[in-house]
């Protein structure tokens, strides 16, 4: 209900809505080759009153917007007068100062509170064409201001790249921070981790529905590892199967009618389909193998997943329809949790070489090979951002796992969970 | 009868000997001694109860056999040993199988006894893999105790995977400790 409550701000489109196509628009899929030098100028009080939250906002920001990879922060130290005028229309902003010191885009604000209301006017202007990039108005409550921060994060990414920013989503993961393993859900830069369950027992492979604030994951609660279900606001919790033997790793289809999860009930792990009622509605695999770990491409045709019918561990494709096999991956005697990207053209993955895993993508057609992770610590259960911009793992460092986030790229990685436990499988929400 | 009365008086004789002799002694010098009485308290005991039983030469044997099978549980619960496996292995080692031998002689001893085999991974791989890896190695472990004359109606298995390791370290002697099989009397 806290969240519920923490949602509840309206959102505002301002002026200018068409000017969401910039003048600085560049590539998405390669950020880091190409940064927009930007300054984010501190928010000014509206009235004059000054309420102290203007740091939180800035600090929240600045670090999504650092994590895009997309710009580089022009240093407040260089501001000139312009940064401390609340200019709230394009017409007032001295661009010619934000061209002296070399921004292309310059962000600004003002806040103001209205009893109970607070009201957020955030622009982002484009320094060379002088206009408006995107203008938006949030009314919310007080302690919104770190999501406001998020949703104007996201809102700067689509106006220079025409696509949203994936900041005002959430990610859930598993901790054993209360002792025992529960299920966990924060924002996507870590901050406000709320414990979801209370099953004291182990809880384990969290997934959102892509539609319903809602998840799935795997518990012993009753003894066996059955999959259950949790509705996020209400807390309401069912096990959605319950069949003798392993229910684990299941993963919503695309569209949210099916979950694709393990079923050992024939003695052997195979992976199944099964309705949202939990009803079984088809058998994918037949193989005396370990079939483990599927993952949806994105049009729902087909599901990567990790058998050892050829030996060791590796990541297969099956065709939901045909039931037709085909191997991805040869490289490496270890390769387990892939991951299909939400655009569907890579494939992440972790391979285990001597002690450690790395994070890997790979093509769906089994080309262009790459390593992301590199360095000390075990990288496991890589999962992408709603955006595919994004990939979010666990790292065993030092006899500490924690949830870590990097670009698609490899580039830019940065821990996001707090410490004071052990913290384990991310997953990444929707839209949220 | 001549003997009888010839022991009579010589008897008689003697104990008028030895009142003459105590009646001689001087009384007055003695030192007073005062002993202190030596007060046992005898607290009285309730009687016990008579219990009364028919002999049931069957019941004696129940007994003995409940006694025994009690016993047998015992040495089954304390005796069944955890088996290790070799890594990304669900096959039984030699060594797996001797002790797997000695644990079914333990369990065809108790035969009311049922027992759950958790299968146990190192926290190498994935943790969806090694839950049915774990799983492998419950099941072949029944399977082996099955082929040995365990009834498998009283075996159950379940998977942990990687999630209860004996010793958390990251170390080639803690990793080959938690890839088991261990047995849990569940009655």
């Amino acid at each position: 209900m806290n969240f519920l409550r923490t949602l509840a701000f309206v959102l505002f489109l301002a002026f200018f809505s068409a000017a969401t196509v910039g003048s600085v628009e560049i590539e998405i899929s390669s950020p880091g080759e190409q940064t927009i030098p930007l300054a984010i100028t501190p928010l000014l009080p509206i009235d004059g009153v000054k309420q102290g939250i203007a740091e939180e906002f800035q600090q929240v920001l600045e670090n999504d917007l650092d994590l895009s990879g997309l710009f580089d922060l022009v240093d407040p130290a260089s501001f000139l007068s312009d940064a401390k005028k609340l200019t709230l229309s394009s017409t007032e902003v001295d661009f010619t100062q934000w061209r002296l010191l070399g921004a292309e885009a310059v962000l600004k604000g003002g806040y103001r509170f209205e009893g109970e209301k607070m009201i957020f006017e955030l622009r982002l202007y484009d320094v060379i064409s002088r206009r408006l990039l995107t203008g938006r108005r949030y009314i919310a409550k007080k302690e919104d201001v770190r999501r406001i921060a998020h949703a104007f994060a996201d809102q700067v990414l689509l106006s220079l790249t025409g696509e949203l920013g994936p900041f005002s989503s959430r990610i859930a993961y598993i901790s054993n921070r209360s002792g025992q393993k529960e299920l966990y859900l924060m924002d996507v830069d870590g901050n406000k981790p709320l414990r979801l369950t209370a099953h004291r027992s182990i809880v384990l492979n969290p997934d959102f529905a892509p539609k319903r604030k809602e998840l799935i994951f795997t518990s012993y609660k009753e003894g066996n590892p059955d999959l259950y279900r949790k509705e996020i606001y209400t807390g309401r919790e069912s096990r959605l199967s319950l069949q003798e033997g392993l229910n684990i790793g299941g993963r919503y289809s695309p569209d949210g009618r099916e979950v694709a999860l393990t079923l050992s009930k024939d003695k052997n792990s195979e992976l199944y389909l099964i309705g949202t009622d939990g009803s079984l509605h088809k058998r994918l695999t037949k193989h005396f193998g370990i079939d483990v770990d599927p993952s949806w491409d994105p049009d729902g045709n087909r599901i990567a997943f990790v058998s050892d019918r050829r030996g060791n561990p590796h990541v297969f494709i099956i065709d939901v329809h045909t039931l037709e096999v085909t191997r991805l991956t040869y490289e490496g005697k270890y390769n387990a949790t892939p991951a299909w990207s939400p655009k569907g053209d890579r494939i992440a993955f972790s391979r285990l070489e001597g002690r450690e895993f790395n994070i890997f993508t790979i093509n769906p057609d089994g080309s262009d090979e790459r390593q992301l992770t590199f360095g000390p610590g075990s990288k496991e259960h890589p999962r992408w951002s709603p955006d595919g911009r994004f990939l979010i793992y666990s790292l065993d460092r030092d006899g500490n796992k924690a949830i870590w986030i990097m670009r698609a790229d490899g580039t830019g990685a940065r821990r996001i969970s707090a410490p004071g436990g052990d913290d384990t499988h991310p997953a990444w929400s929707g839209r949220w | 009868m001549q003997n009888w009365s010839t022991r009579l008086l010589l008897m008689l004789f003697v104990l008028t000997l030895l009142v003459a002799g105590c009646a001689k002694k001087p009384v007055a010098e003695e030192a007073v001694v005062e002993e202190k009485a030596e007060v046992a308290v005898v607290e009285e005991q309730p009687t016990a109860a008579i219990v009364e039983e028919q002999v049931d030469e069957a019941a004696a044997a129940r007994a003995a056999a409940e006694e025994a099978a009690r016993a047998a549980e015992a040495a089954a619960r304390a005796g069944l040993a955890r088996i290790h496996f070799d890594f990304d292995q669900y096959l039984l080692t030699d060594t797996a199988k001797n002790i797997l031998e000695n644990n079914a002689k333990l369990l065809k001893a108790a035969p009311v006894v049922k027992v759950k085999i958790e299968g146990h991974c190192d926290e190498r791989g994935s943790d969806e893999y090694n839950l049915a890896l774990g799983e492998k190695r419950a099941l072949a472990t029944m399977n082996y105790l099955v082929s040995l004359g365990v009834s498998a109606d009283r075996l159950s298995i379940i998977s942990y995977g990687e999630e209860m390791p004996l010793d958390p370290a990251k170390t080639e002697e803690a990793w080959a400790k938690n890839r088991r099989a261990e047995f849990r009397v569940v009655l």
